[in-house]
């Protein structure tokens, strides 16, 4: 077979960087891209920039947004007093879809690892320390993921985050042992927020 | 429990082999390095995923190939099909043709108990090997072992990785330790339910196969005596001075004692030998116990190097295994295999990375 051209080699090496996409796909999207209607590929160029352009952190939660403060930051009808503090961005979509929350949202942005060089200053916490001061907050709900960095941030967050009349509770009854938020259903997330349970 | 196809490619000697195997006794024969021992480790690969020689994946690839692939049938319960290929780029294992995402659905598909010279290590060798030896039988009746031991390990390495920083947050080491103590306590505990209940057995084992009337006994010396979380506590000074988590779990030890005295240390090399296969023996008898049905054992040439007295005492562990439709998987070569097995047997010749009955 002849080589590819120079450019749909980078091509392909640019889409097998993206998450989920191995070699194969990435050369099946390069190749039907270089074939497609000039006008749709030019399209979906201007999408992509034009996503990656807008969307940006919510400065308050952290959550991805197109204005800062957020959607879920900025509605009156959510619970002020409720912050329920997640891993990542995406964790927020799996608990918005379970619809049983009506509280705010705080994105830590990873969890204590050592052996990834992950330490506590690495995540957003001086920010929810912040947060705890400005806004009236009666109840951190940490939803980490169950395995040992995450149930030993919750710990540290714990202990951190403790003062008085706050109360910090830990979902956690329920999740599959050993996972994150991604591998739980709505069902069992509803489950595991009102099972929440308050860390001593 | 039965391993009824075996097929490699590229794995070790054996570029390829397909072959079937029936319930019973299997000897393998063969001059040496023709790939006898090679079979055996492909089987135990099968039932643990690891080597029993202690080597990685790269060394079990034929010489300049890229990778290696192992599969089998197996007949227990229900009927499995796993697959395993490994190489330096890529790993797959697969069960009935999914995917195994949870180590603890596939471990006790196929369960071995492997005799091979190695063994003596656990005898002669560091706690290490006694620790994997529970480790592993745990892993093989109880379901739970297996992660509560990642998390120990993952717990463990974190901490100490804590401890190497010149100045970590003492909450979030404590947070560490706290992990560290859940898992530990938990398998201190089923580490210690267990030694009692194999003591007996290789205490019979190796009273069936030796020549001298000292008693074996096994004894579990944990390196938490009470409460891990104290102690963890009261070791801190130490702790900062190794920079390292120096008590639990990971620092017990077994001790095998020949009339109440360390075996290691005053044992005769002869002792040491018997012991060793004392140990495997009562693995066998403890997972016939609790499973029901024997595992595959897998014999790589300890049966040459015994005398007849003690081969004989080997006998009806085999002879049983052999009833209860299990499978005996033995090495020898020509001159030395047990001649008293010959009417049960069925013979393989090993030679060159091939494999022919008869
Ligand atoms: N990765 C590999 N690629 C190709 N050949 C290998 C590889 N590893 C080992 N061998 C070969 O396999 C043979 C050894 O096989 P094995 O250990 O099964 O021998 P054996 O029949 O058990 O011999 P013995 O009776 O001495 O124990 C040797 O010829 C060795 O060179
Ligand atoms: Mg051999
Ligand atoms: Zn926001």
């Amino acid at each position: 077979m002849p080589a590819l051209p120079d450019t749909v080699a980078a091509l392909i090496g640019a889409l097998n960087k993206l998450p989920g996409i191995g070699p194969r796909s990435a050369e099946r999207i390069a190749l039907h891209l270089v074939q497609a209607e000039p006008a749709a590929v030019e399209n979906l160029a201007r999408a992509i920039l034009e996503a990656r352009r807008r969307v940006q952190l919510c400065a308050v939660c952290g959550a991805l947004t197109e204005a800062s403060p957020c959607a879920l930051c900025s509605d009156p009808r959510r619970d002020a007093g409720l912050v329920c503090v997640v891993e990542r961005a995406t964790d927020i979509l799996s608990l918005e879809k379970s619809a049983t929350y009506r509280g705010k949202y705080h994105v830590l942005g990873g969890k204590i690892s050592p052996l990834n060089g992950v330490e506590p200053e690495d995540l957003r916490i001086a920010e929810l320390e912040r947060r705890l001061e400005a806004e009236p907050i009666r109840e951190v709900i940490i939803a980490l993921g169950t395995d040992v960095e995450g149930d030993a941030t919750s710990f540290y967050l714990a202990r951190r985050l403790a003062r008085p009349r706050l109360k910090v509770t830990r979902i956690a009854h329920g999740l599959p042992a050993g996972s994150g938020l991604e591998f739980a259903d709505e069902i069992t997330l509803s489950r595991a927020l009102e099972g929440r349970r308050e860390i001593e | 429990m039965h391993l009824a196809h075996l097929r490699l490619r590229d794995f070790r000697n054996y570029p390829r082999l397909d072959v079937d195997f029936a319930p019973g006794f299997h000897l393998l024969l063969g001059d040496n390095a023709q790939g006898k021992t090679n079979i055996l480790e492909a089987i135990y690969l099968i039932a643990t995923l690891r080597s029993f020689r202690g080597v990685g994946g790269a060394q079990m690839v034929r010489h300049g190939q890229k990778g290696y692939f192992v599969g089998s049938h197996i007949i227990g319960q229900g009927e499995h099909d796993t697959k395993m290929y490994w190489s330096v780029r890529e790993r797959s294992l697969s069960l009935d043709g999914r995917p195994v995402r949870k180590l603890t659905d596939y471990l006790g598909v196929l369960r071995t108990v492997v005799f091979c010279t190695e063994d003596l290590l656990l005898v002669k060798g560091p706690g290490r090997g006694r620790r994997r030896f529970l480790d592993l039988l745990l892993t093989q009746t109880y379901p739970g072992y297996l992660p509560l031991l990642q998390r120990y390990t993952r717990a463990l390495r974190s901490r100490n990785a804590l401890l190497k920083q010149a100045a970590a947050d003492p909450r979030a080491l404590e947070g560490f330790s706290r992990e560290l103590v859940s898992a530990g306590q938990e398998i201190t505990r089923l580490r210690r339910e267990l030694v009692p209940r194999l003591s007996p057995l290789a205490r019979l084992a190796y009273r069936r196969i030796s020549n001298d009337a000292e008693e074996l006994r096994i004894e579990y010396a944990p390196s938490v005596r009470q409460d891990f979380a104290v102690e963890l506590a009261q070791s801190q000074p130490r702790e900062r001075t190794c920079r390292m988590t120096v008590i639990g779990p990971h620092r017990d030890e077994v001790q095998l004692l020949l009339k109440d005295r360390s075996a290691a240390e005053f044992g005769s090399e002869g002792q040491k030998r018997t012991l060793a296969i004392a140990l495997k023996m009562a693995q066998a008898e403890y997972l016939t116990g609790i499973h029901g049905s024997p595992p595959v054992l897998l014999i790589d040439d300890v049966m040459g190097e015994l005398d007849a007295k003690r081969r004989g005492g080997l006998l009806p562990l085999l002879e049983r295994a052999h009833h209860a439709h299990g499978q005996v998987f033995m090495t020898a070569t020509e001159e030395n295999w047990p001649r008293e097995l010959a009417g049960q047997v069925q013979r393989w010749t090993v030679k060159a990375g091939a494999l022919e009955r008869g």
